[in-house]
């Protein structure tokens, strides 16, 4: 599709995400063993046949410019075929940091007249979904709308974290409500939108705020033919750690709509610097895996029972794995039991360790409104020491030493942070990945 | 580092290998769960800074070029770095297949011209190793030597395989052969070549233009060698790791089935071995899913399989679907096989996109004899199992037996196999 130009807005915190999305920005987040949350939003493009794509990053870019390089990954390239990445920049008409989605694409809309683009198609980089954007561009062009936007029904409790909109049989939108208390409708936007180009430029030129949902949306429904395109499959925003964790395990059931089989999601696989390949799985004599997805490079000599292990996790012999998401290169060693842990990439768990114990009585002592539903969150390359019980809502911050967890006195909903160094050598780029 | 070429010998099919070759050269032939023997030698030029390499193919070709593809996956790539397939051509000098090992690279001699190395390293993509080349050329420079050639010690039985060499001196490293004789009836030394050469250019130049006398003058061990010893100073290095030279369907076997010990001789996590992950859609594969029934012990399994039956000390490439019920003990099922509900398979080794029908039993029962028609070449037990063949439901084959490639469930006129059966 040569007159359509897709902007993918990667720039959010993810603050919800926590310690997660520290290091990285959300999109970058892993998902589904070896995948990065983005890649499922780039798949989609790439499957949908658009040739361009600008990326716009603002927090924590570098483990996602890392991550797309050249865009090859999911062949945008070719003289005619690009995947840039575009950082808030200072000159001439961009002169700020991008200061909400409507802006980000106002400071960025030369990307696209340079295409030639007809309509603009404005993507979110932190959805785990399957779409071919292709028939919602044909549904754009019959109704000569100026915005077309994605929508499914969600459950009624869930309808003030979305944009809301009410339609009439045309699916022309009548009225939107931006994350209402009291809903109209559940019919709750994807922040997918299509956009004539023309019009688009228009707007942006008068808008009052910087966001697509809570201004432009909001304002173009009174005046300007707004649609709202149906979508029935399978769509998950993964912006809390419980969103994130349930929809890994959505890979784990049958029935979930999320089938990574059928999705052909592509990701890049070199962007750790590990280009050298991992081997195969090796599983030892004593593994029992059930109900589980593995990755490439991993060892496994001990039980994973309904988990996720993305590349060269390391299950030594006797250790329990039930209901995780375990990161790449993390060691679990002998008889360590993890229940309901995410643990990020190369978080180390000493033998015997105990991990997501007893009760969640209590949520997150720091971040109450983030962890209380009994999951345990290790950071990146946080060290628990042997023997160690760590109990559920724990949060160990990244980098966290043996020292440190040893340090504390741990209880439910403990947050443990890592020790601040005087003149501490910073985070350098490699830990960012 | 002065400029080295390298020209790897990927053109033969060796018989041996039986079904496991019919469609492909020695060098594409499947290995450890994911890679291609070729990718051991390309890593291995990688890792050693050796970047511009001219591929010699023959036999099946197609398969080496796909798997090759932009030499991107090792490093080969940009303006002085570069993998260059040299099929056979007609032309004025040259006009026929290579007859030889000789004969390939003096076909292809106006191709080293045009880059002008220093050094020429001829090398089989034959074999599982891990060596760095760069100590070959240091060992060569140290004894200004001509021509270098590289030896593994390897038992008398099964010596005459192979060219031998008596080298003098007992240094560990190496010293100047004194005699040599490929593929000797009588054995004159556990010194085995791997068929690694290192031409000085000039001497490279001496043999093409004062040696070869086409078509007479074919492979470098029996024509060239034992003359320019004479001539030239021609010298052993001997290499003191694991190399396996997998020419045999049990050597093969051997050869993978190593890597599910706990200390595998072949410390393949260690070699930074690369292969091309485009090729076959690695890439573009999901991590693999393990059912609620499966069970998956002393295996290796990549990417993109789907298990919900059982697999035990086995080895599964990328692709490979185990459904409920089945089982697997034993066996190497390279990309895509499927194996359907109640299928059992013992010492299987089965190529691309075989399926196995519901409740088929492969591999079965007691091992007795060897294979009738290849008595010398399957008789350990392993049944053999051509590319995109598809077993019938509840057929029944024994051990030592070979399926050739793309039979199709109606061609099977029995239910039964017994042991050492070859079906084509």
């Amino acid at each position: 599709m040569r007159d359509c130009v897709a902007f993918l807005l990667a720039g959010g915190m993810g603050s919800r995400l926590n310690i997660l999305a520290k290091t990285r920005a959300k999109p970058a987040v892993p998902f589904g063993g070896n995948y990065r949350i983005i890649d499922f939003t780039l798949s989609n493009i790439m499957h949908s046949g658009i040739d361009q794509v600008g990326i716009l990053t603002q927090y924590q870019p570098y483990s996602l410019m890392q991550h797309i390089r050249s865009g090859e990954a999911w062949d945008f390239i070719g003289r005619s075929r690009s995947a840039r990445i575009l950082p808030p920049s200072t000159g001439i008409n961009a002169s700020d940091w991008y200061r909400g989605t409507a802006d980000a694409v106002a400071q960025n809309l030369n990307f696209a007249k340079r295409f030639n683009a007809r309509q603009v198609l404005v993507l979110s980089g932190d959805h785990i979904y399957h779409m071919d954007y292709r028939p919602m561009m044909r549904f754009h062009k019959k109704r000569k709308a100026d915005i077309t936007v994605a929508m499914m029904h969600v459950p009624w409790r869930d309808t003030k974290h979305f944009g809301i909109a009410t339609v009439d049989r045309d699916q022309r939108i009548l009225d939107w409500q931006e994350k209402p208390d009291l809903a109209k409708n559940n019919l709750a936007s994807m922040g997918v939108y299509v956009i004539e180009m023309k019009y688009l430029e228009r707007v942006l030129q008068n808008a009052k705020g910087f966001d697509f949902g809570k201004n432009i949306i909001h304002d173009a429904v009174i005046n300007d033919r707004v649609f709202a395109y149906p979508f029935d499959g399978y769509w998950a925003d993964v912006g809390t750690l419980r969103a994130f964790w349930n929809s890994n395990m959505d890979i784990l059931r049958r029935d979930s709509g999320l089938n990574l089989c059928q999705w052909h999601v592509r990701t890049n696989l070199d962007d750790e610097g590990h280009v050298a390949d991992r081997l195969p799985t090796r599983f030892g004599k004593n593994a029992q895996i059930k109900n589980s997805l593995i990755s490439f490079g991993c060892f496994v000599d001990g039980q994973v029972i309904h988990s996720i292990l993305s590349p060269g996790v390391r299950i030594e012999k006797g250790a329990r794995v039930i209901d995780s998401v375990i990161m790449h290169d993390v060691v679990v060693k002998q008889k360590a039991q993890l229940t309901e842990v995410i643990a990020d990439k190369r978080a180390y768990f000493g033998a015997q360790s105990e991990i997501g114990v007893g009760e969640a009585s209590q949520p997150n002592e720091k971040f109450p409104k983030h962890i209380f539903t009994g999951l345990t969150v290790i950071g990146k390359a946080a060290q628990i020491p042997a023997m160690t019980k760590l109990y559920r809502n724990t949060i160990i911050e990244p980098f966290c030493g043996k020292d440190v967890i040893a340090a504390q006195g741990l209880h439910v909903g403990s947050y443990v942070k890592q020790r601040r160094v005087k003149n501490a050598v910073p985070l350098t780029e490699n830990n960012f990945s | 580092m002065k400029k080295t070429l390298a020209m790897v010998l990927a053109g033969g099919r060796v018989e041996e290998l039986s079904v496991i070759t019919l469609f492909r050269p020695k060098a594409a032939v499947p290995f450890a769960g994911l890679y291609r023997v070729i990718d051991f030698p390309l890593s291995n030029l990688m890792n050693s800074g050796i970047d511009r390499i001219g591929i010699l193919s023959q036999y099946r070709s197609d398969s080496l070029i796909n798997h090759i593809g932009s030499g991107a996956a090792w490093d080969m790539i940009g303006s002085f770095r570069g993998i260059s397939m040299l099929p056979p051509m007609k032309g004025t000098r040259s006009s026929d297949w290579y007859k030889g090992t000789a004969d390939a690279v003096y076909q292809n001699m106006e191709f080293i011209s045009n880059y002008d190395p220093d050094y020429v390293l001829v090398l089989s993509g034959d074999h599982v190793y891990h060596m760095d080349y760069k100590k070959l050329i240091k060992f060569h420079e140290s004894v200004n030597a001509d021509l270098t050639l590289a030896f593994v010690k390897v038992p008398k039985k099964g010596a005459e395989r192979f060219g031998q060499a008596i080298i003098e001196d007992d240094s560990r490293e190496g010293g100047r052969i004194l005699r040599y004789a490929e593929k000797p009836s009588r054995f004159i030394s556990p010194w085995a070549s791997m068929t690694i050469y290192l031409f000085s250019r000039q001497a490279l130049n001496f043999v093409m233009d004062e040696m070869m006398k086409p078509p007479e003058t074919k492979h470098f061990g029996n024509d060239i060698f034992p003359v320019l010893l004479d001539k030239k100073r021609v010298y052993g290095y001997k290499f003191h790791s694991p190399w396996a030279y997998t020419r045999t369907i049990d050597e093969y076997w051997q050869a993978n089935m190593d890597l599910l010990k706990d200390n595998p001789t072949f410390e393949i996590e260690n070699w930074n071995v690369r292969t091309n992950l485009e090729n076959k859609h690695i890439l573009d594969r999901t991590p693999s899913l393990f059912g609620p029934n499966s069970l998956v012990q002393q295996s290796l399994i990549h990417h993109g399989c789907r298990i919900d039956g059982i697999v035990k000390h086995s080895i599964l490439f990328p692709g490979v679907h185990i459904e409920e019920g089945a089982v697997v003990e034993n066996s190497i099922l390279m990309f895509n096989t499927i194996v359907k509900k109640g299928a059992k398979l013992t010492q299987v080794l089965s190529d691309m996109r075989v399926v196995f029908g519901e409740n088929s039993h492969v591999g079965v029962g007691e091992l007795a004899g060897t294979n009738i028609e290849y008595p010398n070449l399957l008789n350990t037990g392993i049944t053999l199992v051509g590319k995109g063949t598809h077993i019938p439901a509840n057929l029944e084959a024994g051990k030592n037996c070979i399926i050739y490639p793309n039979k199709r469930e109606t061609d099977f006129p029995k239910t039964k196999m017994e042991n050492g059966r070859t079906f084509k």
